[in-house]
């Protein structure tokens, strides 16, 4: 595996206000934007800044975005179109939003990226998958500096769901403590070390296992991505290592030491 | 030889136009394919005027209840593969193998019954065939699991795009020693959700498509699933496995443009094709075609011809979505095992269903089968969120 760097990351459980997007961007532009979108947007802004990139300028850096269902606001949206006005007045906005790859041209065109971009949607295992695919742009040179946004969305109709087939959803929405929520996380990763208080990453796997989701439900620590974001806010070496939906995912960083 | 090359050891396909990749080669040659009204298999007011291209009915009704359709038409290709391959699957099992699978609608919510159903605030039907398929249907992990694979899995939802990124990006895993073996392709059924959305859209046609022709006027939605499996050159050679082909080289870049259309400069798709020449180390008049994403849309044609004017002139023009249709999130690897049979054949076939040349396209597509030399050849994917994908495809003698 190339060596790289986590430069930059961030997350949080719930939704981003307007107010919040102040310093980054005229808040007029988001008007219509789908909450998950701003959540992935904000989180980004955040990453990038620790990361010391310009937020405002094009460049050249990928774009991995992991999903679990997808825009559910817009995917509900278009069949409340279908359901209440027939399918010759359903909203083409809607579908159009519904596609999973909306996030990513969202950041896209806010953050000035032209790089590769992908996403990834397989519910629970989305966000391992992600971080592979950012780390194979990095090992074809494809750029120096990778984003992987793990962005997901929960609705009353999601809200409703979760708990009863909770391999639905990611681990990201595991909220032991309350009600399922939207969370969000981003990752600058890059091939050199950035900013203030870069990882050097020493290791990642991510292999299926034969264990079934169902019985893994309930795992407190399954909130793989906000958890690894915990552990690199202690700046200290640490080991994720996660079991989840039939699938075993490891992490190895170490706080990056200038020589 | 690069050492780190993947090797294209086995290939299956299955859409409209056959239900065998050299079905489907067949029928990309002859210009025949399933095309109709959906009306038995998709309820909307549209389906007595848009007609779609479909796999046999035979398939479908095959499907395990259990199975989502796009799973079960992955998973009949992949058989395919690995059969007319004589692949072990004993032998891959005991190596890391990962799976990667493009898709669109496997991996969204459309499940229209049980939405409603939770709108009316009627019991919930958890066990409904339609919402245990959608629980079901993390495709990639699910195709793992039917192979008993362990390595790692991965489902692209990067719209039209999505089956070429996962053929580059299991490339990508050989070359990084990730795995020895990567199972990857893409598939997708049809679906209400995508079939209303475009016509909505305004870019579907009632007609059959028309790639790259003046008179184009839309896409017409498709359904089918390509599988590929990629192999280390360490793993080929210790199983004695023919190569079928290799991938060469592969880009991927984003437009940051607009929701649903291609930027018009064409900037993003030239990015992507000049990556993946510069990986394969190829210029342009090494390849023998272009097999464009040629949907048909005037949006999409007029975007790919600046690219291909630019840095791909003199190259051959096939667009095959005049037989498969669009298959979504399974065109770019039903196109890139079409792309692979048309090298190993040395044949090209017509574009089906061009009429008539737009001079602001500036070309005419294939309009005959034509024998090829080259040994090499170009896909482009072209995907909603403005991400561009191409990949370059060698031929089974492409070393000797």
């Amino acid at each position: 595996m190339i060596k790289f760097y986590i430069n930059g990351f961030s997350a949080f459980s719930g939704d981003v206000s307007l107010e919040q997007f102040t310093p980054y961007v005229e808040t007029r532009r988001l008007r219509r934007m789908e909450t998950m979108a701003k959540n992935a947007l904000f989180c980004s802004y955040q990453a990038l800044e620790q990361a010391a990139l310009p937020l405002h300028e094009p460049k050249n850096m990928a774009l991995s975005v992991a999903v679990g269902a997808g825009s559910l606001e817009n995917t509900c949206k278009f069949m409340d179109s279908i359901l209440d006005d027939g399918d010759e007045l359903s909203s083409p906005t809607a579908f159009a939003g519904s596609v999973h790859n909306s996030t990513g041209l969202v950041l896209s065109l806010f953050l000035h990226t032209s790089g590769p971009c992908i996403t990834t949607g397989q519910f629970e295992a989305s966000f391992p998958a992600a971080l592979l695919t950012a780390i194979s742009f990095l090992h074809k040179g494809a750029c120096e500096q990778a984003l992987v946004v793990v962005a997901e969305d929960i609705n009353g109709v999601a809200q409703t769901y979760a708990p009863l087939q909770p391999q639905l959803f990611t681990n990201l929405l595991r909220n032991p403590q309350g009600p399922f929520i939207r969370a969000t996380a981003s990752f600058v990763i890059g091939t050199k070390p950035l900013g203030n208080n870069p990882f050097a990453v020493n290791r990642v796997e991510f292999t299926r296992t034969e264990q079934d989701s169902n019985a893994e439900y309930g795992k407190e620590s399954a909130f793989t991505a906000l958890e690894t974001v915990r552990l690199l806010k202690k700046g200290q070496a640490f080991i994720l290592e996660d079991s989840f939906g039939g699938a075993q995912f490891t992490l190895e960083a170490t706080a990056y030491v200038k020589p | 030889m690069n050492s780190q090359r993947s090797i294209i050891a086995a290939s299956g396909c299955l859409c409209a136009c056959g239900t065998t990749k050299e079905k489907c080669f067949e029928g990309a040659l002859s210009g025949s394919a399933r095309f109709c009204l959906p009306s038995h298999r998709v309820q909307s007011a549209y389906t007595d005027r848009y007609p779609v291209f479909l796999v046999e009915d035979s398939y479908v009704q095959s499907c395990p209840s259990k199975q989502s359709l796009s799973l079960h038409f992955f998973l009949t290709a992949a058989r395919e593969a690995f059969q007319e391959a004589g692949i072990d699957l004993a032998v891959l099992q005991r190596r890391r193998v990962g799976v990667l699978v493009g898709t669109s609608v496997d991996a969204s919510f459309h499940c229209l019954q049980v939405y409603q159903n939770w709108r009316r605030s009627t019991p919930l039907p958890t066990d409904a065939a339609e919402l245990a398929h959608y629980f079901n249907s993390s495709t990639a992990q699910a195709v793992s699991r039917y192979f008993g694979f362990t390595g790692p899995f991965q489902t692209i939802v990067t719209a039209c795009a999505s089956g070429t990124d996962a053929i580059g990006l299991a490339d990508s895993w050989i070359k990084q020693g990730i795995c020895d073996a990567v199972l990857c392709g893409g598939t997708d059924e049809i679906n209400l959700i995508p079939y209303d959305g475009f016509i909505r859209l305004l870019i579907a046609s009632k007609e059959r498509c028309r790639p790259f022709s003046k008179d184009r006027n839309g896409i017409n939605i498709g359904e089918g699933a390509a599988a590929l499996l990629l192999v280390s050159p360490a793993l080929a050679k210790e199983q004695a496995w023919k190569a079928q082909g290799y991938v060469l080289g592969y880009g991927n870049s984003c437009d940051g443009y607009h929701p649903t259309a291609p930027d018009p400069t064409a900037k993003g798709l030239k990015k992507a094709i000049l990556q993946a020449l510069q990986e394969a180390q190829l210029s342009s008049n090494q390849l023998a075609f272009v097999n464009a994403h040629g949907t048909a849309s005037q949006a999409n044609d007029a975007a790919e011809a600046v690219a291909f004017n630019e840095l791909l002139p003199q190259v051959p023009v096939w667009g095959s979505k005049g037989v498969t249709g669009h298959t979504l999130g399974a065109a770019g690897a039903v196109e890139a095992v079409l792309t692979l049979q048309a090298l190993n054949h040395h044949l090209v076939p017509a574009t089906t269903g061009f009429q008539l040349q737009d001079e602001q396209i500036g070309f005419s597509p294939t309009l005959k089968n034509i024998s090829i030399q080259n040994r090499a050849a170009v896909s482009t994917s072209l995907a909603f969120g403005g991400c561009n994908a191409a990949l370059i495809l060698g031929a089974e003698n492409y070393y000797d």
